[in-house]
């Protein structure tokens, strides 16, 4: 999680020598500048917490915009914590906009297992064969399998696919997803081992 | 044996390959870069807060607007009940007064109607008067 800390190579607009927590405050206040500041320092970790589940560009912002509106309304309950990182804080916030994008996807499934075409699932089925989704080809062959995976996780609830991004894409430890999504680590485990089991049963068709 | 055997080998390949595929599915970083150094996106983000805003605030109105009406009802359920009781007391002792015999049907007031009335019931008509003297006469004639 400490990656999430400030990045130096994006100037920030104003008292850079301020803490998280100070800007949080001076936010909450009014201090419109301060807000920005935090949006500067923390734009790119939301970011990227969102390409982990979307792939087009609209959908990662429409993420970003949703997480820093709902922290700009939540900092007083930011406030009442100051134990608490910023960062993580913002985190959890991003995981959890994503969650219900994932769940308001799942309502509107745009690309299932029935999008999958002959062309994907031969794909598929070789990959599979070749014992791997990895690829190491070229731009356009690594734009295929994304596409490819994509589709197949498509099939998987919003709980589970969560899950398994946080701990396989992430390298996020049960411990950590229990404090970002605020879940008990058994119940994250259990999650896991039914998220894991599902796709295994999606994976187990094209084998 | 062989078979639990083989299954646990092709489920820890399945689970290996998912693994893969959760990794082969996430974005691209790049896309993620440029959608952060997006020029708007800090100005979509300050529309969002107004428009978020606005909206709690209606929603507020709305929910005051329901608390008002959630105090009144105790206040409209006790005038309900109390127009109930002066209704029901009112009918009860209009009822008690009147009686249910001929007074309450002819009303107190309507004197001569009544005299009519109990007149007509109790005088004998014409044709019993004639009923009666043709009854006499003929037992005066069988003597």
């Amino acid at each position: 999680m400490d990656e999430m800390a400030d990045n130096p190579d994006q100037a920030p607009t104003a008292a850079p020598e301020q803490s998280d927590a100070a800007l949080a405050d001076a936010a909450r206040d009014g201090d419109e500048r301060a807000f920005e500041e935090l949006f500067v320092r923390h734009r790119r970790r939301v970011a990227l917490i969102a390409s982990r589940f979307f792939r087009q560009r609209q959908q990662i912002e429409e993420v970003v915009q949703e997480s820093f509106t709902k922290a700009f309304l939540a900092l007083g309950e930011f406030s009442n914590r100051q134990d608490a990182s910023f960062a993580a804080w913002l985190a959890r916030i991003a995981f959890n906009a994503c969650y219900d994008e994932l769940r308001r996807q799942k309502r509107r499934p745009e690309s299932t297992l029935s999008d999958v075409t002959e062309e994907d699932a031969a794909r598929l089925r070789e990959r599979l064969h070749a014992d791997g989704m990895a690829s190491a080809g070229d731009a356009e062959s690594v734009a295929v399998s994304r596409d490819l995976a994509a589709k197949l996780l498509a099939r998987l609830s919003p709980e589970d696919r969560l899950v398994l991004v946080m701990l396989d894409a992430e390298g996020m430890s049960a411990a950590e997803i229990a404090g970002l999504l605020g879940w008990s680590v058994s119940k994250v485990k259990v999650r896991a081992h039914r998220a894991r089991a599902s796709l295994r049963r999606v994976l187990g068709k094209f084998l | 044996m062989a078979g639990e055997k083989r299954d646990a080998e092709r489920g820890a390949r399945l689970d290996r390959i998912g693994r893969e595929l959760v990794r082969a599915s996430t974005g691209d970083e790049r896309e993620a870069e440029a959608v952060a150094r997006s020029p708007f996106l800090y100005a979509k983000i300050r529309t969002g807060v107004e428009a978020e805003r606005r909206r709690r605030e209606e929603g507020e109105g709305w929910f005051a607007l329901f608390a008002v009406a959630w105090r009144a009802v105790p206040a409209l359920a006790l005038v309900a009940v109390l127009a109930l009781a002066l209704f029901l007391s009112a009918g009860a002792g209009e009822m008690t007064t009147a009686g249910l015999g001929d007074e309450a049907l002819l009303g107190a007031r309507d004197g001569d109607i009544e005299q009519v009335v109990f007149a007509s019931a109790h005088t004998p008509s014409s044709d019993d008067v004639l009923t009666t003297i043709i009854g006499g006469d003929e037992k005066e004639g069988a003597r």
